[in-house]
């Protein structure tokens, strides 16, 4: 799996490319961990661009599960967009997207996020 | 010479006739005196130790010195205390050659060989002109530069011991891992004994259904389970549950919350309570943060009424008698030890005669080709609806069939569980 940031001055966009499985899990946990932990006291929303993201399987589900909570504890707006299909479809049947929002794409996603804290 | 002890001890034993108390302990004095002189110089010249390596690198220090001082002589108008220094410097020097040179001859267990093997001689010639020619005579400065021979002899050496040590390190760090190693795969094997231990070994007998399932675990070891519990009133609670992650932690998490599952489930009579209470049970015991999808559902044999909750976990499969597959609604409850407090609705479900509800974990729909395929929900759903209609134990069989069959060669990443279950079958 490759993992692309784009760090802009009001967001943060992880963008993770291919599987997010037990191999590519912790490699993938600590990248976003280190985004997050680098967002300092701006504390910019960090956001997941789903668009590249082909496959999650449980172990992928507890990396974001764990950002998640890393995020809430440091403060950080955190959310999902752009999930292709399938991926999409796990969030929901695993109920993480009650717990994770997900968004249709950047845009509302950032607009989401930002009201939030508002 | 070999064996200096040995001739010297037959003397002894020839004197002690003549004179047997006087000479004796001086003999074996002068043995001992023997042998710890050459420890010592083994200690010096042979072994691998710091006192041996220090030594070399002395030696080398005064080859690399006594080759600059030949320049160093040879420069024009040197003041004659110089010229001195340097002319007693060189004596020093050869008499710590030499003292080296006799060194390696104790030290050596065959002395003739090595006085002429290569090394013996390069540094023989290294210290032999000062002793032959005098160390006045003016093309000994040429004969000095031999001792740089001694500089590769030494490197030589030096690389030897250096390859020498570095293989037996490799050869050891390797046993290490091989030791590890075995005992992972030990550890991994405990582990899904241990996983397989725990799943129930037949179905509650009852007239009215039948069931059966089957776990094939992963290469890698997963965290499937199912389970059959007897509940009060003869109703019977049927689980399915996948544990995020591989290997012995999660086979660890497995057993808890099958566990906690197991108990708590005869308290409740309400699915979605039992789900609420097993979460809570398992977020105050996750230090991982591991967490675990699971389909938990209650059957009254009597009537065909299921009732069922579902805490993230693919929604099972209803098989109408007619054949029509549909999945269970009432998914995306949020997988249990995630989060405390998570809520779970209770879904009811009428079962009619001949039908047939099957559970299953992803590691079916999941499971790759050695193409990259997926096997897939289409997959499963036609052989559902295609070889349904016999019996669990020949649905289970067919479909753990077409999936090892889909698999090949591909590894298997994921365990692989699946239950069915037939209620009113003719």
């Amino acid at each position: 799996m490759k993992l692309r940031i784009e760090e802009l001055a009001e967001v943060t966009y992880v963008v993770p490319e291919g599987r997010l499985d037990f191999d590519a899990a912790p490699g993938f946990q600590e990248a976003v961990e280190r985004v997050l932990g680098g967002a300092g006291k701006s504390l910019a929303p960090v956001i997941i661009d789903g668009t590249g993201l082909e496959y999650v399987s449980s172990a992928g589900l507890r990396a974001f599960l764990l950002a998640a909570r890393a995020a809430q504890r440091s403060g950080i707006p955190f959310a999902l967009c752009a999930l292709q299909p399938a991926v999409r479809e796990v969030f929901e049947l695993s109920g993480f997207s009650r717990i994770i929002p997900v968004h249709a794409d950047r845009a509302s996603a950032l607009a989401q996020t930002q009201q939030g804290r508002a | 010479m070999d064996h200096p002890s040995v001739p010297s001890r037959a003397r002894t034993a020839r004197t002690s006739l003549t004179l047997p108390v006087v000479r004796t302990p001086v003999l074996r004095w002068a043995d001992a005196a023997r042998a710890k002189i050459q420890g010592f110089a083994r200690l010096l010249v042979e072994s691998r130790g710091p006192y041996a390596r220090a030594f070399e690198n002395l030696i080398l220090a005064l080859v690399i010195f006594s080759i600059a001082s030949i320049g160093v002589e040879s420069i024009p108008g040197l003041p004659e205390s110089a010229t001195h220094a340097l002319h007693v410097a060189e004596i020093a020097v050869v008499a710590i050659f030499t003292f080296e040179y006799l060194l390696r001859i104790v030290a050596a267990r065959n002395k003739f060989a090595f006085i002429f093997s290569y090394q013996g001689l390069v540094d023989l010639l290294a210290i032999a002109p000062f002793y032959t020619l005098g160390f006045d005579a003016r093309w000994l400065r040429a004969l000095r530069l031999l001792r740089l021979l001694r500089v590769l002899k030494l490197q030589t050496h030096f690389l030897e011991t250096v390859v020498e040590e570095r293989t037996r390190e490799l050869a050891e760090k390797n046993a290490a891992l091989e030791k590890a190693q075995a005992q992972l795969k030990a550890e991994l094997e405990v582990a899904r004994a241990l996983q397989l231990a725990i799943l129930p070994a037949a179905f509650p007998a009852r007239p009215e259904c039948q069931g059966a399932a089957r776990m094939i675990p992963a290469t890698t070891m997963g965290g499937d389970f199912y389970d059959y519990i007897e509940l009060p009133d003869g109703k019977i609670g049927l689980v399915i549950a996948d544990v995020s992650g591989h290997g012995v932690p999660a086979a660890f998490f497995m057993a808890v919350a099958r566990t906690n599952l197991h108990e708590l489930a005869v308290r409740h009579s309400d699915p979605g309570e039992c789900l609420a209470e097993t979460n809570d049970a398992l977020c105050a015991q996750n230090p991982l943060d591991l967490f675990v999808t699971v389909f938990y559902c209650m059957l009254e044999p009597k009537t065909g009424v299921l009732q069922y909750a579902n805490g993230g976990h693919n929604p099972p499969y209803v098989r109408r008698a007619a054949g029509a597959v549909e999945p269970l609604s009432g998914a995306g409850g949020l997988v249990l030890g995630a989060m405390p407090g998570s809520r779970y609705p209770t879904h009811m479900v009428q079962l009619l005669r001949g039908d047939r509800l099957v559970l299953f974990t992803d590691g079916i729909t999941e499971a790759f080709n050695p193409a990259e395929e997926l096997y897939g929900a289409k997959r499963l759903v036609d052989e559902v609806h295609v070889h349904g209609g016999g019996t669990p134990a020949a649905l289970v069989e067919r479909i753990c069939q077409s999936v090892t069959n889909f698999a090949g060669t591909a590894p298997q990443s994921d365990d692989i569980t699946l239950t069915v279950l037939t209620w009113g079958a003719p």
